[in-house]
Formats: structure tokens, C-alpha cells, sequence
């Protein structure tokens, strides 16, 4: 089939990763907006987990097809990577390259970011579904087992997603000429969106463990 | 003026090359790049030693032989210029100059400067072109090209394939070339015809032949003598996604 070949390919592996990445980001938005309960206080945040737990299977499915978005882009800028690799001449340029620094390092910001996943998904994930205990879902996430209470992992949260955003720096940019949206009537709305992305998103998430983790601390 | 000039010299491929300094004296500046180069080679070859090896054909910016890395640069620090066009008044009096050749591993080294680029005519090769009956040529009116496609069409088939965009390329990619390869076709009524099978060759073959893929930075269009736009790059990802839609 077409899709086959055409995923075959290195363009093809961009577009998917391409599909792949802009689909996270977006998701990255409402799993924003869910996180900001958290400065209305326990009750609106341990009701709005409720809510999404209520929706059973449905979040199950949600989160297989984000797991599978996940592993495609990651294994497609692998494979990429490893192409440029050795496409590039066993004798070094003695040039200077002028090759802007966020596109340089997607590989190295991506990979932190997805051992930041992993992490992720065995501490809030696993806790919230499997090892609940009698804590809520607010006490586990400003805890201090694997939530802001405990100030490593607060740090760690912010640099992963500082570096997220450096990711998407390039990646969001990137996103719009491997989808051809550049050149159409909508080029101009999606550029133009690029620092919410990047940026405001990012800013967000961060605001959090910044505000529980660092500030209330400091407070006493 | 006074040049001095780090070449890089290597006999082949496997063997190891190295940096070689070579002074020259009274060089008058109006000359071309090429020809410094050429003054250059009688005295070697006057002292009997082995002159620089460096591409060249036309010398007057159209046939894509030339090109090596000035200082960094593909083509050298001027922009929209071939280094067969390039002066020696675009440098400065005891400059210091290092040369060496266009770097990718698709690209090996024939010898010294010159390498083989002969991975961009296996793209061609494989779709880029059109099948058509040729005989007499038919009446011009009879197709109709918007003017806007002409045009673009047009940039698009300036490029010489020199291989520049690949030595600028941190991926040593050659998405460039091979977007206007698929443009310049792609955009013209007789080209529609293969589009969708042209596409999907050109790219596989591209791949195959061990080029690196595309990170949309843009550095191949900055040092591209024919100034080719990343226009063209979306035309071919877009090319590419409409050959799986419909
Ligand atoms: C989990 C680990 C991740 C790895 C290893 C990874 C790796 C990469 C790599 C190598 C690229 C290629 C960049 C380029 O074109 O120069 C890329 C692009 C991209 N990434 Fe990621 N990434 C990861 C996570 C994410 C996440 C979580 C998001 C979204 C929230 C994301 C969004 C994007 C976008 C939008 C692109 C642009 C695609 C394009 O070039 O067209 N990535 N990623
Ligand atoms: S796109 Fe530009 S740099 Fe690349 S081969 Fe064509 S003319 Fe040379
Ligand atoms: S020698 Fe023909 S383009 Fe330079």
C-alpha cells in the first residue's frame, strides 16, 4: 500500500513524527488546563480526577492511543537520527555551521523528556491508579513521596519541561513545513501560535511545582 | 594582493587527507576564484608537483560543477554565487583561506576538491522526469500554465545541483535538490501525470542513497547559489502526503 511506502521513507517518518508531536502538544493543553485545579484548592481537584475516572474505559483508550503517539514519534526520530548519522562524512568539516541550536539538540531534550515520561507515569500515574492508599489525589501530587513536596523531584519537573519547550522550540516550527502548512491561508494563524506552544504551555505547566514546590516552601 | 590558502589534499576516498598551505603573490583582484585556483596550478605544476584537483565547466554559473567550501562556506562567503563566479575582490588583501571539499558521505572524494556527486543524478534517475512522446513540438497555447506556476516553476528549475545544500546541512540532507527536482515538474501541467509515483521514488532513492533527513533549519537555502526556497521542501512533503490521500 501507498502509506506503507510512503512511511517507509524518511519524509514519510517526519510527517508521522510530525502528526505525532503536534497531537502531544495539543494534548498537552487540556492536560493543562486539568492541572490548574490544583490552585482552586483539594476539592475542585480531587473532583476533577473523579470526573475523568468516572469516564472509565474511555480514559483507557485515551491513554493506549497517547502511549502509541509516544513510542511512533519516538521510534521515528530514532531511526532519523541514526540516518543523519551516517549521512554525514567520516571526516569532519572544519566549517562552522550556523544551524540554529533548538534543532540541534531535539534528540538529547526528547530523551530526557521521555525518561521525564517514564518517571511520569510510575509515580502520579501508577499511584493514582493502583496505590491510591487513603491519600487524595491532591495530597499525592503535593506529597512528599514523588510529588512537590520533595524537592528533587520538583527540580526535576521543571527542567523536564523547561527543556520540553525548548523541544518544541524547534519542533512546533518544524511541524509546520513537514505538514505543508507553511505556504497556505493558514500559515500565519499557526506561526503565530507557535510561543503559546512553546512557551505559554510550558509556563504553565512549571508554574506549579514552582508555586507548591518552591515558593510555599520557602514561605515555611 | 596576497592570498594564502589551507587546500585540502587527498588522493582518494580511503586514504587519509590533510591540510596543505600554498602562498600566492601579486594576485589581481578582478581575477575569478577558479582562476587564482588555475595560477595556482602552473606553478605547481611548474615546480612538478601534483596540481589542486577542483571541479569546473562553464564558469559562468550554470552547470552546477563547481563548488567547495571557502572558509565554511559552500561556494564561499558571497551570496547567490557559484565559486566559479566569485572574485578575488571579495576577499581582503593576506587573507587566510581554507578549502576543502563539499562533505557528506553520499558525496565520497574523487580527489582533493573534487568529490562524486553522481548519488544526485541516481535521484534524477529514478523520477525526474516526464514520459512523454517527443517529435514535434506541439502548439504552445494548447497547455495552460498559470503564470504564477510559470514562474515558480521556473525558480524551482534553476537549481544546478551542485550539491551545496548538502554541504551545508548538519544532516547532510539532500531535501533541497530533490523538492526542486519534484517541483519544478510537479508544478507544471505535464508533470502531474507521475506526480504521485515521481514522488515517492525520488524520496526512497534520496533515502538509499544515504542521504540524512530534513530538519527544517533552513541552512541549505542561506547557502544555495540559486537562492532555491524552502518552498520547495513543503512542496514535496506536500506532494508526498497527496500521494497517500488520493
Ligand atoms: C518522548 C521523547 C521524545 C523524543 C525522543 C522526541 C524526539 C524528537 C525528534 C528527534 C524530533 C525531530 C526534530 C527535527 O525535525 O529536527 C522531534 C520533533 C518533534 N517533537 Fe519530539 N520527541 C519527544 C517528545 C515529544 C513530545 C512529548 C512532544 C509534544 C508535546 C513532541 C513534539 C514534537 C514536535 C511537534 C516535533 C516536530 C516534528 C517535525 O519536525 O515536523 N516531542 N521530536
Ligand atoms: S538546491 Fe541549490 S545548493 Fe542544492 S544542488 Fe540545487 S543549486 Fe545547488
Ligand atoms: S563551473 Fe559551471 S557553475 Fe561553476
Amino acid at each position: 500500500m501507498k502509506i506503507f511506502k510512503a512511511l517507509n521513507t524518511s519524509v514519510g517518518k517526519k510527517i508521522a513524527m510530525a502528526i505525532t508531536g503536534l497531537s502531544l502538544a495539543l494534548f498537552m493543553v487540556f492536560h493543562l488546563i486539568g492541572n490548574l485545579n490544583l490552585f482552586l484548592g483539594p476539592e475542585a481537584f480531587n473532583g476533577y480526577v473523579l470526573k475523568l475516572k468516572k469516564l472509565g474505559f474511555l480514559i483507557r483508550i485515551a491513554e493506549a492511543g497517547l502511549l502509541s503517539f509516544v513510542l511512533i514519534h519516538v521510534y521515528s526520530g530514532i531511526v532519523l537520527w541514526l540516518k543523519n548519522k551516517r549521512a554525514i562524512s567520516k571526516t569532519p568539516s572544519y566549517s562552522i555551521t550556523s544551524t540554529p541550536r533548538a534543532s540541534r539538540y531535539t534528540l538529547l531534550t526528547g530523551s530526557f523528556v521521555f525518561i521525564f515520561l517514564v518517571m511520569h507515569w510510575s509515580t502520579f500515574w501508577y499511584k493514582f491508579n493502583f496505590s491510591k492508599g487513603n491519600k487524595t489525589y491532591y495530597e499525592i501530587v503535593l506529597g512528599p513521596e514523588v510529588g512537590f513536596g520533595n524537592i528533587y523531584y520538583t527540580l526535576f519537573y521543571i527542567i523536564a519541561i523547561g527543556l520540553l519547550g525548548y523541544h518544541l522550540k524547534h519542533g512546533f516550527d518544524s511541524a509546520g513545513q513537514t505538514l505543508a502548512i507553511k505556504g497556505t491561508k493558514y500559515e500565519k494563524t499557526y506561526y503565530s501560535l507557535a510561543a503559546v506552544f512553546w512557551f505559554w504551555i510550558p509556563f504553565g505547566f512549571i508554574s506549579i511545582p514552582v508555586y507548591f514546590g518552591i515558593i510555599l516552601r520557602l514561605l515555611g | 594582493m596576497n592570498i594564502n590558502l589551507n587546500i585540502w589534499r587527498q588522493t582518494k576516498e580511503s586514504t587519509a587527507g590533510k591540510f596543505v598551505r600554498y602562498r600566492l603573490e601579486n594576485i589581481d583582484p578582478n581575477i575569478s576564484f577558479l582562476e587564482m585556483l588555475d595560477i595556482l596550478n602552473n606553478k605547481l605544476i611548474k615546480e612538478k608537483q601534483e596540481p589542486v584537483v577542483f571541479d569546473h565547466d562553464c564558469r559562468e554559473g550554470i552547470c552546477g560543477s563547481c563548488g567547495f567550501m571557502i572558509n565554511g562556506q559552500p561556494h564561499g562567503p558571497q551570496k547567490a554565487t557559484t565559486v566559479c563566479q566569485l572574485h578575488m575582490r571579495a576577499f581582503q588583501n593576506e587573507d587566510e583561506l581554507t578549502l576543502e571539499p563539499f562533505r557528506a558521505a553520499s558525496f565520497p572524494v574523487i580527489k582533493d576538491l573534487s568529490v562524486d556527486r553522481r548519488s544526485f543524478d541516481r535521484i534524477i534517475l529514478s523520477g525526474g522526469y516526464v514520459d512523454i512522446n517527443t517529435g514535434e513540438a506541439p502548439e504552445a497555447n494548447l497547455i495552460k500554465v498559470p503564470k504564477t506556476n510559470a514562474d515558480e516553476a521556473f525558480l524551482s528549475a534553476a537549481c544546478i545541483g551542485c550539491g551545496a545544500c548538502v554541504a551545508a546541512c548538519k544532516n547532510s540532507s539532500a531535501m533541497l535538490f530533490t523538492s526542486s527536482k519534484i517541483s519544478h515538474l510537479s508544478l507544471l501541467p505535464q508533470g502531474k501525470k507521475e506526480a504521485k509515483e515521481r514522488v515517492l521514488k525520488m524520496v526512497a532513492t534520496m533515502d538509499d542513497e544515504g542521504f540524512g533527513s530534513c530538519t527544517n533549519t533552513g541552512a541549505c537555502s542561506a547557502e544555495c547559489p540559486k537562492e532555491i526556497s524552502q518552498a520547495n521542501i513543503v512542496r514535496l512533503n506536500k506532494e508526498l502526503i497527496k500521494s497517500v490521500i488520493d
